[in-house]
């Protein structure tokens, strides 16, 4: 019996350590996540989530727009969206890319995506749409927390943003009615290809992941037991 | 008019300034108390506490100076209260001339008023300042905390608030994402345990929700709560649920369904349940089945042609989250399938058959619809006789009747619905002359559980089914049995049919072989016995001095109600206790032993099911005196005693006749024969006498004759006396006045009934009367007695006349009384002519006094009847009447009528004679001379 509790007793202060040398990430301490493998999956699952979400919003929003914008095969020369961050990437150049790089990139790509979507929020007429456009930016917030979280857990840092470079949205006279939109267009046609290819991206990372996450719990358990 | 209105002003002006003074006075007064109030003669610190319930409590009172001076008092005047009692001087502490404190211990009111007073001058109590002292608990912290994010709502939290505080607590719902913190949720004050957040919960992203209670004790928060909101989904109803069947297989339905929005974002699982239309319980398709999103999903292994109602609902597939809620009922009817099973099938013969022919009844039971699997669009029955093919009949209804010879039949049904036919059930008819044999053994039958169940040995040869019949016992239905069948493997069951209770069923079992029917055992029944409804009625058959054979007919079956298991008799006197005799039901009489003689019994009888008994009616009767033949035993004995007494004496009597006839009957005289009677000149040939038709044939009226009787006042005298005196006056008149007249012949006819004892020469006087005292004078021995003998009349013409005539009565009685004669004529109606002289009335008397006269009388008188003059009738009648009303019984009419009644039986013998008038003359002198 004696034998048996003190077992326990040294199961229990080893896998304390190993939580103690777990690296300590703020922002998913609270979460006690054991590896990255759960958030890559629900950051996976966050952007399915939110393209399904986008989808129907840019509906609403487009025929907020009007014609031409709401046509389905309305497609306009990418004109004075240049700010916006391009999704779209050579496949080569995509697959060549390494976690920390994918993951900065979509950081990155999502903040300023956020910046202009909160632009596009205040202009919103309907009250309807101003709440879907809100909570579609809440669950974008949500997926940027997701994806440092991710980033914390693997060890890279969150990219800083440079002071000169940070995004604001300038709405005013500079542009005309129809250029506005055609902004608002393609900010939403953007983000949804974003969303597609940081759905790739996180299911790519995923299966990257699974087996060392499964290695490090039948160490643990080695250890343990 | 400028006065006026001057005057006017001025009441006007005065009013407002009354107003306006009324409104300073005010002013003043409550800026004075508000003065008051803003400055108080002391504080007490702390102003508005909040403690703990059940903990100490300390304040304090500082005095100002100022009151201290005026007042003159310092802090050790000063005096605590809460409300209005006063705290004692021991809790008080004094902290310096200016400050005392109150400690309380242990505050468990809720809410104290406290005050801190002064005494001024000794006695007088002022008040320094009050507080409230509120007490309450701090909170617990918040348990059991959780959230529910239904679906296209916002995310609602939920937990435990923990103890009562009784203070005002308020309950903060915080949340956060690891990079960005929520507004606050507040709970509202109706629901303190739930908050719904204000924003629309992101999934995939974890959350940390707490909630934070906090009043004016103290703060606490709940743990923590870390969860992905889509963890916490409750999606919404899958719609448009609807059911289909399919044509190939009757087994299956098909459901399908519009899943909710969520469908898109979560992998969702169901939970489907069903059950048969009008069943209460759910049938459960088991999870495994459906713990994938899909829109539809086939239920499998239901019965054909069946109902069933369906629903469903879903929830997130790992199970995390919460159930939707049901979705709306929907039904659907699976399709038809061919019968599974046979119809029962039985048949009767009618009795009453022809020669070489039979009825015979084919009967069935309609399939349930487990077994009919769909609408039973008709049955065929087959008929076949020695292998060939007879008949085919397709029947709409559950019976069919045939004409069968007395050959053997083998009878197939089957079944037809849309689908298809049932198998065939197959009955063999034996022919005529086939012997039932092999019955079913050892049958029982028992209720149980509110039904009746039937149990039997299998008979030695095994039989293809059984084939079980009831019906009601009834004295006033016949038994139209009801029928079962049961499969041949079967050895008990219980009855399908509609029972009632207290009912006596008659259960045949017949089991079924493949070459006929075998014998069928019958046995009786109840599902729920009951007392009988009525009890016996008993009564005697027999009552005997110590005994009674009490008899009852067995009760109808209609009102046992239950199997009689035992009878009690119940018999008691008038008096005495009650005694109870059991007997067994099979009797139906018995003899009840040692009761007393000459009582009157009550005996009454109850008849007892396993239920209760009930009692008949009361019977009574009355045990006689002696027992049979006792009374005989005693008669019979004295009788012959006394017969062979009388005949001794009458031997003796013979022996001694000369003796005896010395003694007793000596002869007598015959005075017709004697000379006296030829003496009267006027006396008429007897044999011609007859009053009546002497009196209305001759019309003799005109020969009246007048008697005078002096009336007497004496009513004391006894009656024969009177008449006697009356008599012995009229004698008097009579020789006085009209000797040899009619009318006085006809008063002597009373004359010698009453002279007779003491004169015999007036008996002699009158004219052929034979006088009944005569015949005992020893004068006259050696004639022989005749009827004479017993005529008499002591009836008086004055006392007839006086009944006829009240208003002479009393010279009647004058006449009766002796003293103050008051001399008064009696008037004859009739006149009583020579020949209604007294031989007629000896006649007419003597006719009545036949029956009691010897038979020797009889026949004189007989003889005597035809020659009977009819005279002096009525005026007989009226002398009658009088001695009558004179007669000891008084003016008795109705005694009169019924001497009538006598009289007239006796007058039939003479059939020339009033009726009415014998009796009197049969009373009146009968016997009273005697």
């Amino acid at each position: 019996m004696d034998l048996r509790a003190g077992d326990s007793w040294g199961m229990l202060a080893c896998l304390c350590t190993v939580l103690w040398h777990l690296p300590a990430v703020p922002a998913l301490n609270r979460t006690g996540d054991p590896g990255p493998g759960p958030s890559i999956q629900k950051t996976y699952d966050l952007t399915r989530y939110l393209e399904h979400q986008l989808r129907s919003l840019a509906g609403t929003y487009l025929n907020y727009l009007g014609p031409p914008f709401n046509e389905p095969d309305f497609n306009p020369p990418r004109l004075g969206a240049d700010t916006l961050p391009r999704a779209t990437v050579n496949l080569e150049v995509w697959r060549s890319l390494n976690d920390k790089l994918r993951l900065t990139q979509n950081y990155e790509a999502y903040s300023h995506l956020l910046c202009y979507l909160r632009g596009l929020n205040r202009q919103a007429a309907t009250a309807e749409l101003r709440h879907s456009l809100a909570h579609f930016c809440t669950s974008l917030q949500g997926l940027l927390g997701s994806i440092a979280g991710v980033m914390a857990t693997l060890g890279y840092p969150l990219p800083q943003p440079l002071p000169g470079t940070e995004p604001t949205w300038t709405p005013g006279p500079a542009h005309s009615d129809f250029l506005q939109k055609m902004d608002d267009f393609w900010l939403l046609k953007e983000l949804q290809t974003w969303l597609w290819r940081s759905a790739k991206d996180f299911n790519r990372l995923k299966k990257k992941m699974q087996p060392p996450a499964a290695a490090v719990t039948l160490h643990l358990e080695a250890h343990g037991f | 008019m400028e006065r006026a209105r001057q005057l006017e002003k001025y009441l006007c002006k005065m009013s407002v300034l009354q107003t306006w003074l009324v409104q300073a006075l005010f002013i003043f007064l409550i800026t004075g108390s508000i003065g008051v109030l803003l400055d108080p003669c002391g504080r007490i610190n702390p102003e508005s506490p909040v403690v703990q319930l059940g903990s100490n409590f300390t304040a304090v009172c500082v005095l100002k100076e100022r009151c201290m001076d005026y007042f003159h008092v310092n802090a050790n005047f000063i005096v605590w209260k809460m409300g209005h009692f006063t705290i004692p001087k021991e809790q008080y502490t004094i902290i310096n001339r200016t400050a005392a404190s109150v400690t309380l211990t242990d505050v468990t009111s809720l809410n104290i008023q406290l005050t801190c007073n002064i005494l001024t001058f000794g006695q007088i109590e002022q008040n320094v300042y009050g507080i409230t002292l509120i007490s309450g608990l701090p909170p617990e912290k918040p348990k059991n905390l959780n959230c529910i994010v239904n679906e296209g709502k916002k995310m609602m939290c939920y937990w435990d608030p923990g103890r009562e505080t009784y203070l005002e607590t308020n309950f903060t719902l915080k949340s956060e994402w690891a990079t960005e913190k929520f507004a606050d949720c507040k709970t509202k004050r109706d629901t303190p345990t739930s908050c719904t957040v204000d924003y629309s919960p992101v999934y995939f992203v974890n959350m940390e929700v707490w909630v934070e209670a906090a009043n004016a004790l103290g703060k606490v928060t709940s743990d923590h709560i870390n969860f992905d909101p889509v963890d916490k989904v409750k999606p919404n109803t899958p719609r448009n649920l609807s059911v289909s069947n399919s044509e190939e297989l009757s087994s299956i339905l098909k459901l399908t369904w519009i899943n909710s929005n969520i469908k898109n974002v979560i992998r969702l699982k169901y939970d489907i349940q069903y059950r048969t239309k009008g069943a209460s319980t759910w049938s459960q398709i088991p999870p495994e089945d459906t713990a994938s999103t899909r829109s539809s999903f086939t239920v499998q292994d239901l019965k054909p042609f069946t109902e069933y109602v369906f629903r469903i609902r879903c929830m997130k597939e790992d199970g995390k989250g919460f159930w939707s809620d049901w979705s709306e009922e929907a039904s659907g009817i699976t399709y038809e399938d061919r019968p599974s099973n046979t119809p029962s099938f039985w048949y009767k013969i009618d009795p009453s058959h022809s020669h070489g022919h039979r009825s015979v009844q084919l009967m069935w039971k309609t399939l349930p619809p487990f077994e009919a699997n769909g609408k039973i669009l008709g049955y065929e029955v087959t008929l076949t006789r020695w292998k060939s093919r007879l008949q085919n009949y397709t029947v709409n209804d559950t019976k069919l009747t045939v004409n069968l010879t007395n050959d053997r039949y083998i009878v197939t049904l089957t079944a037809r619905n849309a689908v298809g036919r049932s198998d065939a059930s197959v009955l063999t008819i034996p022919a005529c002359d086939f012997q039932a044999t092999h019955p079913v053994m050892d049958l029982k039958a028992f209720p149980k559980d509110n039904m009746l169940w039937v149990e039997w040995t299998t008979p030695s040869k095994s039989p293809n089914k059984y084939i079980l019949e009831w019906c009601v016992l009834s004295d006033k239905s016949p038994c139209i049995p009801d029928w079962q069948q049961e499969d041949g493997t079967v050895h008990h069951t219980y009855i399908r049919g509609y029972l009632a209770e207290s009912k006596c069923y008659l259960i045949t079992v017949t089991p079924v072989y493949a070459d006929g029917p075998g014998s069928p055992v019958s046995i009786k029944a109840y599902l729920k016995q009951a007392p009988p409804s009525k009890g016996p009625t008993v009564r005697t058959k027999k009552v005997g001095k110590n005994e009674a054979v009490l008899e009852w007919d067995q009760l109808p079956v209609d009102v046992q109600n239950g199997f009689i298991r035992n009878y009690t008799i119940f018999y008691r006197t008038n008096i005495g206790n009650e005694t109870a005799v059991n007997v067994d039901s099979s009797h139906t009489e018995y003899t009840l032993s040692s009761l007393t003689s000459d009582t009157l019994y009550m005996v009454r009888m109850a008849a007892y099911t396993d239920e209760g008994g009930k009692d008949g009616p009361e019977f009574t009767f009355t045990t006689p005196k002696f027992a049979q033949g006792e009374i005989e035993a005693i008669v019979v004995p004295v009788c012959l005693a006394f017969l062979l007494t009388t005949l001794l004496g009458v031997l003796f009597c013979f022996n001694k006749r000369d003796l005896i006839k010395k003694h007793i009957w000596p002869n007598v005289p015959d005075p017709s024969k004697s000379h006296i009677a030829q003496w009267s000149p006027h006396t008429p040939p007897r044999h011609n006498f007859n009053p009546k038709d002497q009196m209305y044939s001759d019309g003799n009226f005109t020969d009246v004759s007048v008697v005078e009787i002096e009336a007497n006042d004496k009513k004391s005298f006894p009656e024969d006396l009177k008449s006697l005196e009356l008599f012995k006056k009229e004698k008097v008149s009579t020789e006085g006045h009209s000797s040899g007249i009619g009318g006085s012949s006809c008063m002597s006819s009373s004359r010698p009934s009453i002279s007779s004892s003491d004169e015999n020469e007036s008996a002699q006087n009158t004219s052929s009367t034979v006088q009944y005292s005569t015949v005992v004078h020893s004068g006259y021995r050696h004639q022989v007695p005749s009827v004479q003998v017993f005529s008499r009349s002591e009836s008086t013409q004055p006392l007839l006349d006086s009944e006829e005539r009240p208003e002479d009565l009393q010279l009647v009685d004058n006449v009766d009384g002796g003293d103050g004669i008051l001399p008064r004529q009696q008037y004859f109606k009739q006149n009583c002519s020579q020949q209604e002289t007294s031989p007629d009335i000896s006649h007419f008397e003597r006719s009545n006094q036949v029956s009691s006269v010897n038979e020797e009388d009889f026949v004189r008188l007989k003889q005597q009847i035809s020659g009977i003059p009819q005279s002096c009738g009525s005026g007989q009648m009226k002398m009658f009447q009088e001695v009558s009303a004179a007669d000891a019984f008084g003016p008795d009419t109705e005694g009169q009528g019924e001497r009538f009644k006598t009289a007239g039986m006796e007058a039939v013998l003479d059939e020339g004679m009033p009726k009415s008038y014998l009796p009197q003359t049969v009373r009146q002198g009968g016997y009273m001379p005697q």
